[in-house]
């Protein structure tokens, strides 16, 4: 029998922390002044009147739009309301994406104009096939529990892209994804053809096929396309992510304990609004918070204050107790390489050991426009090292091992024993592409380098044949709302490709 | 002379946008031409504030520091300028395309473009292609710049220059386009002048645009 002193505490896992409690209370409190005092504006009449409704005070009106101020009681009431957890689940109902407090899934990034073409290591702006190739590779690697685009479709129409990106998505995956809507009208498109392929809103109900992606503009800026999509995607269930992406120094102070309250105060609107609209609507909140750099002004994605304070802003979210977006996998480098390796470790370890929830973003390179496959996969195993990280070191009379050093004794050897025999497989980390072979074999093997490895990979999961996620029946289906979707909105093209 | 030269250009340097008007004044005061002031005192500044960011020496908030100095220098000389006959660089008018609420890029573009010498007529954000147009028949700039941050929105882009196109005033101004997701490819697709991969690249490029550098 274990037998423990008095007033023990156990570790089950390591633990990390960034703010403290008093601090997290810091932070939501001056969002609240924020949000009550300075205000936010919003750009849709539905939703100031929405917010004036539940007892908002409306300001400064001008042609579209008024400034909203919201008192501290109307959060305090929302948040009573706002579900802790929120499940998305694929196609294959087996996968599911729960989050809740310290509840960890990773997928990809959603969107980005270019892609690293995976045969010739060019940039590219990424086509409808690259999409599903990417759906595939999330399909394909373990540690990837739900899926975004990782790439915007730009073969297509340009004012319906999202529609044929959603369809590219569901011929490569039967994981949750998080889509992205161009419009109100492709929120619905989508919608309908998630019913399509789920068999039905009671089907959908039962574990919705879709979340969405709806983006603030910093500073304090709710535009009517967002506004939209939040009334509409509550009161149709669909689970949501509210997400600000706020750029310490341009678009947020620069010190990060102020971006961090004004992207609170950015996703508390979306709080009250959806919860005001249909208590108990799920959502997820980021977010999705960087620095500028100062010389090149980009947004970074592999920066230490990225992932410190996307780990803060987790901690907020426990503490308010609702899922977070979370952001890791990604680099500032333009190609999969060193700088791409070490800035994933960096943020996927932070994102992971904090707890984050929905920690996006896997396989984001150059602040967020290129995807890379090679990123992908490397994340992989990155996530999957960090997760070993993540068990920690049990500590029991059993680990401990007492009887098994006294059997062994000075000088002996571990190896044979039944102790190690019975728990070497469980206890101890097994690498897929980090290398471990003695020089002769890695040299026979062909001396390939980890980015060798991870580049085969990704060829061979490519090339690897696959019967087809969706029936001839179901694909036909689903390829008619795209094509209605286009005939609708002909008329806003321009008459030649924008893309080449 | 050759004292208030050096000051101005320290102050420009220094981001100091209470000082440079006050030396303007004092400058003006000892007889010493606008045109004089402007090329041997704030434009001396903001040359070196170019050298020093390109080698890495300065970042963004003090370049635009020293750009407000340079704004608020213009403020006294450039009606001097005007009157006196002496060639500017002229305008720029700005906008965020239709559809798009991203605004802090243009911004930046603006205010490095500013204190390149030029002046700005900021739209601001969703901009229509008929304002751009209104603004184009008013000021009579040399440029039209173009922000959008989404692929939908770049769409606008291509809108706009065929409404300006339509109107009768594409060849009377020179046009650039910025922003996350566009490239110099869709520029030329969309038939830009030019295009900008970044705000600080932005003010060079205005200047290569009307012939100034």
């Amino acid at each position: 029998m274990q037998r423990r002193k008095t007033n023990y505490l156990v570790n089950a896992t390591p633990t990390f922390e960034v703010l403290s409690q008093d601090e997290i209370e810091a932070i939501y409190y001056s969002a609240l002044t924020v949000l009550y005092e300075t205000g936010v504006r919003v750009y849709a009449e539905e939703g100031i009147q929405l917010a004036y409704s539940g007892g908002a005070i409306i300001e400064d009106r001008t042609d579209d739009s008024a400034l909203v101020k919201i008192p501290p009681w109307l959060v305090d009431k929302a948040l009573a309301t706002l579900p802790g957890k929120v499940v998305t689940r694929g196609p294959d109902r087996k996968y599911k994406m729960e989050l809740y407090k310290d509840a960890i899934t990773f997928g990809p990034g959603s969107d980005t104009p270019f892609t690293i073409d995976p045969y010739t290591g060019k940039r590219r702006r990424a086509t409808y096939k690259d999409v599903k190739n990417f759906a595939r590779l999330t399909q394909a690697l373990p540690n990837l529990d739900f899926h975004m685009s990782l790439g915007i479709v730009q073969d297509s129409a340009v004012g319906t892209y999202d529609r044929w990106q959603y369809l590219a998505m569901l011929e490569g995956t039967t994981k949750p994804i998080n889509i992205t809507a161009v419009d109100l009208d492709g929120l619905k498109d989508q919608l309908e053809m998630a019913y399509i392929r789920v068999g039905g809103k009671d089907e959908w109900r039962k574990g919705p096929l879709f979340s969405l992606y709806i983006e603030p503009v910093s500073p304090l800026s709710h535009s009517e396309e967002v506004i939209q999509k939040l009334i509409f995607a509550t009161d149709n269930e669909i689970p949501f992510v509210y997400t600000p992406c706020p750029l310490a120094g341009a678009t947020a102070p620069t010190t990060l304990a102020g971006t961090a309250v004004q992207a609170l105060t950015e996703s508390l609107l979306g709080i009250v609004l959806s919860q005001l609209r249909k208590p108990g609507a799920p959502m997820i909140i980021g977010g999705l918070m960087s620095n500028m750099d100062m010389r090149t002004t980009v947004y970074c994605y592999g920066s230490p204050e990225m992932a410190l304070l996307s780990a803060a802003y987790t901690q907020i979210t426990k503490w308010l107790g609702v899922p977070m977006y979370e952001t890791a996998g990604c680099s500032d480098s333009k190609m999969f390489d060193e700088q791409a390796a070490m800035e994933a470790s960096m943020n996927i370890a932070t994102a992971a050991l904090v707890g984050g929830n929905m920690i996006h973003d896997v396989g984001y390179l150059e602040q967020g426009l290129t995807s890379s496959p090679d990123m992908m996969v490397a994340s992989n195993e990155i996530i999957s090292m960090v997760k070993r990280i993540l068990k920690g070191i049990p500590v029991t009379d059993e680990t401990k091992a007492l009887d098994v050093i006294d059997n062994v004794g000075p000088g002996g050897h571990y190896l044979d024993h039944d102790h190690t025999y019975n728990r070497f497989k469980t206890e101890i980390w097994r690498p897929d592409l980090i290398d471990r072979q003695v020089w002769e074999n890695w040299e026979s093997a062909g001396s390939k380098t980890f980015r060798d490895r991870v580049h085969d990979r990704v060829v061979e999961i490519l090339e690897a044949e696959e019967e087809p996620l969706l029936d001839e029946n179901m694909y036909k289906e689903l390829r008619r709302v795209c094509e209605l979707a286009d005939e609708r909105h002909k008329s806003e093209e321009l008459d030649y490709n924008m893309f080449g | 002379m050759s004292e208030i030269y050096e000051q101005l250009s320290t102050a420009i340097l220094e981001g100091d946008a209470s000082k440079t008007p006050r030396l303007v004044n004092r400058g003006l005061k000892q007889g010493i031409s606008p045109k004089e002031l402007l090329d041997n005192g704030l434009i001396v500044g903001m040359d070196e504030v170019g050298v020093r960011f390109k080698r890495g020496d300065m970042f963004v908030p003090e370049v635009l520091m020293s750009a407000d100095a340079m704004s608020a220098g213009m403020l006294i000389l450039r009606p001097l300028l005007v009157a006196s006959g002496a060639k500017l660089l002229g305008k720029i008018v700005m906008g965020t395309v239709k559809g798009d609420l991203h605004d802090i890029g243009k911004n930046l573009v603006s205010m490095m473009c500013e204190g390149a010498g030029f002046e700005i007529v900021n739209l601001g954000f969703n901009v229509e292609p008929d304002v751009f147009i209104k603004a184009i028949k008013e000021h009579q700039p040399a440029i039209v710049g173009m922000s959008a941050m989404l692929t939908t929105t770049m769409r606008a882009m291509g809108h706009t220059i065929k409404a300006i196109e339509e109107a009768g005033l594409r060849e009377t101004v020179k046009v650039f386009v910025g922003g996350a997701p566009v490239d110099k490819e869709f520029a030329d697709t969309i038939g830009a002048d030019g295009y900008g991969s970044n705000a600080p690249g932005g003010a060079e490029l205005a200047k290569q645009l009307v012939g100034a550098a």
